[in-house]
């Protein structure tokens, strides 16, 4: 054991010795190793703006929601924007023992409108821009179900006139929307009252409205999207569901809220990896084989002083070491490049995609965490390694006789 | 006597056979070769191209395999290693000087001659010492800081001897070390040799071409004469026998 001990410490100091001889000529070779390092640079740029895309969102959509409130949509829609639901609708739930009633003996409910609204505002130019954005009417109860509602400047909007509160989000995108200034929505005039904060939730990539003015300005009637309903604490959630599904006055859907933007979360993630894992998988099978021809070259270069090194008596394992050495240090090198300007441009800003289900847009940062940068030089540090590792071994097998005479 | 006579005996080839392939055909090197060299000896092995001498001098340094056949260093079969000991005892036990010296370019005479020494147990104060005696011993010291490029053939001939002689190993195989020397150079650089054959015991096995190179060892062996009379003392012992 010891015997083994001592001879795998020999192999190692024979490698590290190796290694720091291959650092010194690595300037010689730095031209030829730039492809690989820019090509792996490229795949961990991409790998961490998935990675930090997907983070960035499902920290978002987390945000959104509470645990024990229901979100109650019409039966077969799969977002608020595809539901539609009428007030008879809401009284019966509203009047159901198992929903909280406040002081006031009023059932703690919330009806909300959802457009998918087409913002105008003007720039400091006086150009005209358009921008699709969530507009949510809500009533005075819809506060009780978003604790953690701030106001960040300005005040509420009032009921009954056309003011409007912009989420920060939206305020930090579109530096024009300032409290005081006016927008176009639906084709009228409306002015921001304020800028509101709700924990970096989806939320702040909306505007919020009174329900009533939004249901007149787009024509609505009295139709509403969906209905959140905060329910007593021993409430059986399977039997409510079953009552309301057996009840032929109603056809709904319901839900926790939570769940709700979790799986909206889950939708909206697994697109961007299914288009930007694939990308990123291409790019570094094209980087692994940059790494494998310039190690290859390397090796060709060089296969006199392997030759060398082996006649002198050091070990193949120590020079295949000292090659995926050298591997690994270009792979490094590429990972840290693609890292680095990634996290000093990127890292806190403000990305928006477009939400699939309910067709308008969800802003948010980009998380470039400690995390995600380890995983992601991890990953070209594994693309080094698979490159590097054929050519170590052919380094390692590498005929003393024949490389010594070919000249 | 004979105890005495076996651990003269430094080199000890028996009946060597070696080919390989070349396409289709099968090309011998050599045929039931044998050969025994004593240790201080300083052997010059001589003769026209194709005979296998560089074959031989891979074949005694463990960096080629025979094909059959037995390769004895100081008592010790190496055929027979695997490649890991096998790198180990050339470590220990041979030294290489070849004709294009494949000095590396990135270290000074310094770095290429303390090279060798990364594999003892020599920390790196040590090493340093043992890579300037070596340096001195072949009148290099004063060169140690310079990179190869900055050194001429001979200088860098000189060099290599120095890797070769650092980690002291008992033999040293020499490929055509001054194949690409002027004489003047080659003839400092078999001096040289003389001097650790006689003054330092090594055992040298020298390939030339250079018919000067070979009056400077003990023993010239032109391999084709040598071949050939080896055949006829088999046959003759042969007819004997029957």
């Amino acid at each position: 054991m010891v015997q083994l001990i001592n001879r795998s410490l020999a192999k190692v100091k024979q490698a590290m010795g190796l290694a720091t001889i291959n650092l010194k000529s690595f300037p010689h070779r730095a031209i030829a190793s730039s492809v690989s390092i820019l090509s792996i640079a490229c795949v961990a740029a991409v790998i961490l703006s998935v990675l930090a895309m997907t983070q960035g969102m499902v920290k978002t959509l987390e945000k959104t929601g509470l645990d024990d409130t229901l979100i109650v949509m019409r039966a077969g829609a799969i977002s608020e924007l595809q539901s539609v639901m009428f007030p008879a609708e809401v009284n019966i739930l509203a009047n159901h023992a198992q929903v909280l009633k406040n002081n006031d003996n009023q059932a703690m409910v919330s009806a909300e409108m959802f457009v998918n609204a087409q913002m105008l505002y003007l720039d400091k130019a006086g150009e005209t821009h358009i921008e699709k954005l969530a507009l949510r009417g809500i009533s005075k109860g819809t506060y009780r179900f978003r604790p953690h509602f701030k106001m960040a400047a300005g005040v509420k909007f009032k009921t009954g006139i056309r003011q409007v509160i912009i989420g920060q989000a939206i305020a930090r995108k579109i530096p024009e929307l300032t409290v005081g200034s006016t927008i176009t929505l639906g084709g009228a005039q409306w002015f921001v009252s304020g800028i509101f904060s709700d924990n970096n939730s989806v939320f702040e990539s909306e505007l919020w409205a009174d329900i009533g003015m939004i249901q007149s300005d787009y024509q609505r009637g009295n139709t509403i999207q969906s209905v959140r309903l905060a329910l007593k604490k021993n409430t059986d959630i399977t039997a409510l569901n079953k009552e309301w599904q057996d009840d032929p006055r109603l056809n709904l859907r319901i839900m926790y809220e939570k769940q709700f933007f979790a799986s909206q979360a889950e939708d909206l993630t697994r697109l961007i990896r299914w288009v930007g894992f694939p990308v990123a998988f291409i790019m570094a099978l094209g980087a692994m084989v940059a790494a494998l021809n310039t190690m290859y070259a390397t090796i060709a270069s060089r296969s006199k002083e392997i030759a060398t090194h082996k006649a002198i008596g050091f070990s193949g394992v120590a020079i295949c070491f000292s090659i995926l050495f050298e591997a690994l240090l270009i792979a490094l090198v590429g990972g840290l490049l693609g890292i680095l300007p990634l996290y000093f441009i990127f890292d806190g800003w403000t990305a928006s995609t477009q939400d699939a289900n309910n067709l308008s847009q969800m802003l948010f940062n980009f998380e470039l965490t400690v995390g995600l940068m380890m995983q992601t030089l991890l990953f070209s540090i594994s693309i080094g390694l698979l490159g590097g590792i054929l050519p170590a071994i052919k380094a390692m097998s590498l005929p003393v006789t024949v490389a010594l005479r070919d000249n | 006597m004979q105890n005495n006579n076996q651990k003269k005996v430094a080199i000890e080839l028996i009946n060597i056979n070696k080919s390989y392939q070349k396409g289709s055909n099968k090309v011998v090197v050599h045929d039931n070769f044998n050969l025994s060299i004593a240790k201080g000896e300083f052997v010059a092995l001589m003769g026209p191209s194709g005979l296998g001498k560089s074959t031989l001098l891979n074949l005694i340094g463990g960096l080629d395999l025979p094909t059959s056949g037995s390769v004895i260093i100081d008592n010790q079969r190496i055929d027979t290693l695997s490649e890991g000991k096998l790198s180990t005892w050339r470590a220990e036990n041979i030294g290489f000087v070849f004709q294009s010296h494949h000095l590396l370019p990135v270290l000074t005479a310094q770095g290429n001659v303390e090279l060798p020494l990364l594999l003892t147990a020599l920390n790196s104060k040590q090493r340093k010492q043992h890579a300037s005696l070596a340096l001195r011993l072949v009148g290099m010291e004063e060169r140690a800081k310079h990179l190869p490029k900055e050194l001429s053939g001979g200088q860098e001939q000189r060099v290599a001897i120095a890797r070769a002689i650092v980690s002291d190993p008992k033999i040293i195989l020499c490929d055509e070390p001054t194949g690409n020397l002027d004489r003047k150079t080659a003839d400092e650089i078999l001096t040289l040799l003389t001097t650790l054959n006689k003054y330092f015991g090594k055992t040298i096995v020298m390939v030339t071409h250079d018919l000067r190179a070979s009056e400077y060892a003990s023993r010239v062996i032109n391999l084709e004469k040598y071949i050939h009379d080896s055949k006829q003392n088999q046959l003759s012992a042969v007819e004997v026998n029957s």
